[in-house]
Parts: structure tokens; C-alpha cells; sequence
């Protein structure tokens, strides 16, 4: 899936529900599915910088794709990055850079983030496209 | 022929009152099966012994399903197992949601037969397709479960329990009472649906009319405790013109 098929499958996912509780909820949800980085991969380079709670994300290029690996410790990163991961890995890197991310508020729950989680939502994207500049320069 | 219950002189009694007095009664897969029978006869009871009701003690005889005793089973195992019972009076439970109430009911359901639980939005795609079948408001979901529903409500909302929880033994306990004719048919092609071969019906009914539409294979009368005729279809057109009395004087 793309990016943007990606994203168009988790707005209707969220459009299902009609209370942001449960939106909420949803993502709490998604975050049962939450995968771990082992204890050598959680260092300085791969430490999100500005978010709300510890969290960690991996990036390797592969084949002209991105590929994301990252864990967070509060039950909403767990979620967020579950949700985010699945919408920026295994993607092109030409689509991620390209990719507006003011388009995530499609989904119609970054309002629903307290102003720190926002932070936390920004710090993430600043770092995947960092990855993904990366994977470009590495490229030439 | 092969038999997916078979309830085996059964005598059961709520408080001290004997209201099973030896049933017998074969359910065959993918058949659907009516019970009639005079008020008082034992119907609501039959369908309460099956499930495991705290109400019934069951004094004598035995009941297997899929070749397994369950009498000694909670209500809840028997649940896991794939038995339904629709109630003929649904409870209200303020404050439960009744989309959570049934994902709960669902995924534990899934667990116990090893499959994956669904998360809320898989789990809101599939109610959604069926409120839609059913004729049921959206608002069904975030509502609290039965809790200020109408009687027609009640019903669809238990049909809604049955086409998501795919049991193996449904058990409609006087589905129709209280439904209007609109209720009836949404209610019945939420049962037929159901149909696929292999899964049981225990329909109890007063009526003949939820039969016109769920067509039967089998009408049972029951009387004083104990199944005192079966017999195919046609005979509802003979209960309808001479009532229960023919029917004693024939056993």
C-alpha cells in the first residue's frame, strides 16, 4: 500500500467512530499491536528528541524504500507509533519526502492530542524525514 | 443421521416445581426446528436447560452436544461452544455499551476458538454491515445495551448478537413476540441468513406466522413437559384450526 492508501484506510477506520473517546480508544487499540526495538538500537541516534514520553525509532533504506522500526514507552506513543509506522514504512522514499504531513490531520485525531503529544507527532515526522533525506543523499 | 443435540429424558425443576417431566428432543445440523406448545408447557424452560440457566436444576436425563455432555458446563462454556439463546425478554444494562458488550462477547468467542480478536474498527465495519440489514439505527452502537429500546429493538438487537457471534445451536426463544410486521421480516432474514447447512434452529413460538418465513423442518409440541408429537411442517395448519387439544388426544 501506498502512502496515501495507507492513510485513506485509517480515515475510514476513524470515521467509524463517533466520539472521540473512542477514536481514542482506537488508538490505544492499535498499540496492542506494538512491536519493540532490542536495548542496542535504543541509543542517542535513534531517540526521538521532543517527545512526550521515551521513544525510539530506526530508519534503513532499502531498495528505494524507508524502512521504520521504533518503540514507544506510554501507552498512547505505543499507539501513535503503531499507527504512524504503518502509514511511513516499507514506503518509497520519494513518497514519504514528498508527502505533506499536514495531511495526518485528515484522520481527524491530531485534534484530539494534547499540545505535547502534537510536539511528540512533529518530533516523530521531523525524524522520519531526516531518515528519508538520508536514504536519499545516500543515493547519489 | 447425525445429531448436533440431543437432549435425553430430561427432567428438570425450577425451585421445587417439576416442569421437565422427560423430554426428549434431537436437533439435527443445518435443520431448523419448531417448538409449540400451550402456555405453561415448558418452552421458556426447555430453552433455559440448554444453556445452562441458574434458574433450572435438572433433576434426571442428560443432554449432549456434538456428542458431549455439557450439564455440567457454565452458561458461558456452553456460550464458547457455539449455543445461542435469543431471549424472549432481553435485559437492559445501563451503562454498557453495546458495541463493547458485544466485541467483548465476540473476541472472547475468537480466543477461545484460536483466532485473532478483532479491534474496534474491523469489529465496527462488520456490526455496521448487519445494523444496516437489520433496519437498525446507527446510534445503536454508542447506545447503552437495550437499555430504553423498544420491544422491536430488543429483538433485532438480539438477531444483531446471533449474526455476529456465529453459533452453531440457535436457540430463539419467542423471537416474535411484540414484533411488527416490519420487525418480523428483518428479524427473520437476519435468521435465515443464519442458514447455511449446518448450523441448528430451536425456534419457540406462539405463532405460525415467523414460520411462513423461516419454514421449518421439523414442528415439535410440547405439552406438560414432554414432546408429545413431531412431525413435519403441515402440522401447523393442524394446530392452527384444532389447537393443542387434537393433538393430546392423538398421542
Amino acid at each position: 500500500m501506498t502512502i496515501e492508501e495507507t492513510l485513506q484506510k485509517y480515515k475510514e477506520d476513524f470515521d467509524l467512530f463517533m466520539t472521540p473517546n473512542e477514536k481514542m480508544e482506537y488508538i490505544f487499540d492499535l498499540g496492542k499491536k506494538h512491536t519493540t526495538l532490542p536495548e542496542e538500537e535504543k541509543n542517542d541516534d535513534t531517540f526521538i528528541v521532543g517527545c512526550a514520553s521515551p521513544a525510539w525509532l530506526v530508519g534503513e533504506c532499502k531498495d528505494g524504500k524507508l524502512i521504520l522500526r521504533g518503540e514507544g514507552t506510554s501507552e498512547m506513543a505505543k499507539g501513535m507509533l503503531t499507527l504512524l509506522l504503518d502509514i511511513f514504512s516499507d514506503k518509497e522514499v520519494d513518497e514519504v519526502l514528498a508527502f505533506d504531513p499536514q495531511r495526518l490531520g485528515e484522520l481527524g485525531i491530531v485534534e484530539l492530542l494534547s499540545p505535547v503529544r502534537q510536539q511528540s507527532l512533529e518530533a516523530f515526522i521531523k525524524k522520519v524525514y531526516a531518515y528519508a533525506q538520508q536514504c536519499k543523499e545516500n543515493e547519489k | 443421521m447425525s445429531k448436533v443435540l440431543e437432549i435425553k429424558d430430561i427432567h428438570a425443576k425450577i425451585g421445587e416445581k417439576e416442569i421437565l417431566k422427560g423430554l426428549n428432543l434431537d436437533l439435527e445440523p443445518g435443520k431448523v426446528h419448531a417448538i409449540m406448545g400451550p402456555n405453561g408447557a415448558g418452552k421458556s424452560t426447555l430453552s433455559k436447560t440448554i444453556v445452562g440457566h441458574y434458574d433450572v436444576e435438572v433433576t434426571e436425563g442428560e443432554i449432549l452436544y456434538k456428542g458431549k455432555s455439557i450439564l455440567d458446563m457454565e452458561p458461558e462454556e456452553r456460550a464458547l461452544e457455539g449455543i445461542f439463546l435469543s431471549f424472549q425478554h432481553p435485559v437492559e444494562i445501563p451503562g454498557v455499551n453495546n458495541a463493547y458488550f458485544l466485541r467483548t462477547a465476540l473476541n472472547a468467542k475468537r480466543k477461545h476458538e484460536g483466532k485473532e480478536e478483532l479491534n474496534a474498527a474491523e469489529f465496527l465495519r462488520e456490526m455496521k454491515k448487519y445494523l444496516e440489514m437489520l433496519g437498525m439505527k446507527a446510534d445503536m452502537i454508542s447506545r447503552s445495551l437495550n437499555e430504553g429500546f423498544s420491544g422491536g429493538e430488543k429483538k433485532r438487537n438480539e438477531i444483531l448478537q446471533m449474526l455476529i457471534l456465529e453459533p452453531d445451536v440457535i436457540i430463539l426463544d419467542e423471537i416474535d413476540s411484540g414484533l411488527d410486521i416490519d420487525a418480523l421480516r428483518a428479524v427473520s432474514e437476519g435468521i435465515n441468513l443464519m442458514k447455511d447447512g449446518k448450523r441448528s434452529f430451536l425456534v419457540i413460538t406462539h405463532y405460525s406466522r415467523i414460520l411462513d418465513y423461516i419454514k421449518p423442518d421439523y414442528i415439535h409440541v410440547l405439552k406438560d413437559g414432554r414432546i408429545i408429537k413431531t412431525a413435519g411442517p403441515e402440522l401447523v395448519a393442524q394446530l392452527e384450526e384444532h389447537g393443542y387439544e387434537s393433538i393430546v388426544e392423538e398421542a
